[in-house]
């Protein structure tokens, strides 16, 4: 009996991904990192976090590439595609 | 790459992009394709179906060796309320021999790939891999395209912009603003693995047949937006979308809108005991009509999601209209090429010309108002979806009430539950992602 995935961890481990050694994403120098609970609790894979210190946290190597985050919040969000032939590649799509 | 130069050169190896691309090279011109992904396809998502009457006319052959995965023969629209559904949909034998109504489930990874296969034998070249960023300028005229990587300097006569959704690219020309939050939806799937007799099972499918289960109402969490569930070969495609919005609006995270909708009781028995294969995101731009980028200009042309060409109705058509744009901006500038290679944005206007007669601009001016629609109806993702529950389980409850007083005390019950006129209206304004 398979088990069933449904913790954004184990989703995203179904995915294959190459991470570049720099950040495609980042919020703005400046930027309020509240905006982590305001508006990027969205991104479908869950790449912003706030850590103890109330940090923002940005696991660019879970992004699935789909800008939301730049739509949600495009005064604090700075995004650009991952370096060619990095980031996730789609065996379904 | 510093010295060779292109007739054309593509941004993007999508379905609009490829089309473009294969115009052209069909014509005989110098085409390159620039694709950010290890292989055409592979950074590329969609709910489901890909509409294929515009692959027809390029490849009229296609299927010999397409990778499709099911025809779609059965399509079904259903309203999710709290505890079920109340829907309709239609099947038709005649959808299950050519042309199949021009309507498969495939899946990108593998379609787009293959596509690029097609347009690479026509004669064009491809380069994957490789991020575009920027353009490159003669006398304020662009003339090229500047690549992330050592010596990337790609030069050619015009430039084809098929970077999808986002369209970096678009934006930095000022052809496009921003992508907006109420009009632009941000979908999420999973592809689960089934045995191939069970998928056919449990949809009641025969053969290579297949269905499209799309749902509206409390589909997505109160939401705008909508859920599906399409049947490949031996997987199946589960997901969700809603305009970001929206989301925001109601602090939900996609994925967990999408666990949320695979626990439904309806939806629940079709999706259980697979095999979970990939998780997935994209955006989808619902701007429609209004929202469209400028389409071209010196050098330069926008097609597909890069300019907004979908059609997130009830028809949920895109790829289609992808590809008929990225056909038509290849025509155009096979033209302009055999006619002296002129690509101002007066020649490369003809591409505009020719999208007006198109069907894919024709239903983008028909449903230019079905988003708003929506949005100004958002009771229907909630307290309608609630109360037609209410109403239908009612009028079918078998509990000795005679009929006649039931369906006045009915009638009384939606015409208090809310404003009438604003039922009426909302009725009105469905018209419009339909008809």
């Amino acid at each position: 009996m398979s088990k069933y995935f449904t913790t954004m961890e184990d989703k995203l481990g179904l995915d294959k991904f190459k991470a570049f050694e720099k950040t495609h994403l980042k919020i703005k120098d400046g930027a309020d990192p509240k905006v982590v609970e305001r508006k990027l609790f969205i991104c479908p894979a869950r790449v912003y976090e706030l850590n103890d210190r109330g940090e923002p946290i940005v696991s660019f190597e879970n992004c699935l590439e789909c800008g939301t985050c730049r739509v949600a919040a495009p005064d604090e969000v700075e995004w650009e595609y991952p370096q060619g032939g990095y980031g996730v590649t789609f065996k379904y799509g | 790459m510093a010295d060779e130069k292109f007739d054309a050169i593509v941004v993007g190896g999508g379905p609009a992009g490829l089309s473009a691309a294969y115009v052209m090279a069909k014509a005989g011109m110098q085409v390159i394709v620039v694709e950010r992904g290890d292989y055409c396809g592979s950074k590329n998502v969609f709910g489901g179906i890909f509409f294929t009457n515009v692959m027809k006319e390029l490849i009229p052959d296609f299927l010999k060796d397409a990778p499709v995965e099911r025809n779609v023969s059965k399509r079904r629209f259903s309203f999710l309320t709290p505890t079920g559904e109340v829907g309709g949909g239609f099947k038709f034998d005649r959808f299950n021999k050519e042309p199949f109504n021009n309507s498969f489930t495939v899946l990108r990874a593998k379609f787009d790939r293959w596509f690029s296969e097609k347009v690479e034998e026509a004669g064009a070249m491809i380069i994957t891999g490789t991020v575009v960023d920027d353009f490159l300028l003669k006398d304020g005229k662009i003339c090229g395209v500047k690549a992330r990587m050592e010596d990337g300097d790609l030069y050619g006569d015009v430039v084809v912009l098929a970077d999808g959704v986002n369209s970096l690219l678009a934006k930095k020309l000022g052809f496009h603003n921003e992508l907006s939050a109420e009009s632009t939806i941000v979908g999420v799937k999973e592809t689960i693995a089934l045995p191939e007799e069970r998928i056919r099972d449990r949809f009641g499918l025969t053969g290579n047949e297949g269905v499209a289960y799309e749902y509206f109402g409390m589909a997505t969490g109160g939401a705008i937006g909508s859920g599906f569930i399409y049947t490949n070969k031996d997987t199946i495609s589960v997901g969700i979308g809603a305009t970001i919005k929206s989301m925001l609006e109601h602090k939900l995270n996609p994925n967990d809108v999408l666990e949320a909708f695979k626990a439904h009781p309806v939806v629940a028995p079709l999706v259980r005991d697979g095999e979970q294969k990939e998780y997935s995101a994209h955006l989808i731009p619902d701007g429609g009509y209004d929202k469209l980028s400028k389409l071209y200009g010196d050098n330069v042309l926008v097609v597909g999601d890069a300019a907004g060409f979908v059609n997130a109705t009830l028809f949920h058509e895109g790829t289609n209209l992808a590809m008929e744009s990225g056909k038509l901006a290849g025509q155009t500038v096979v033209e302009s090429f055999n006619k002296g290679k002129n690509y101002s944005a007066e020649a490369l206007s003809q591409y505009k010309t020719r999208l007006d007669n198109s069907f894919a601009m024709r239903d983008m001016k028909q449903f230019r108002g079905s988003g708003k629609a929506l949005e100004h109806n958002s009771k229907l993702f909630g307290k309608y979806a609630v109360l037609m529950e209410d109403v239908v389980s009612e009028l079918f409850a078998v509990d000795g009430e005679a009929k006649w007083p039931k369906e006045v005390r009915l009638v009384k019950k939606v015409l208090t539950a809310d404003n009438p006129f604003a039922l009426l209206k909302t009725a009105l304004d469905m018209r419009k992602v339909i008809v």
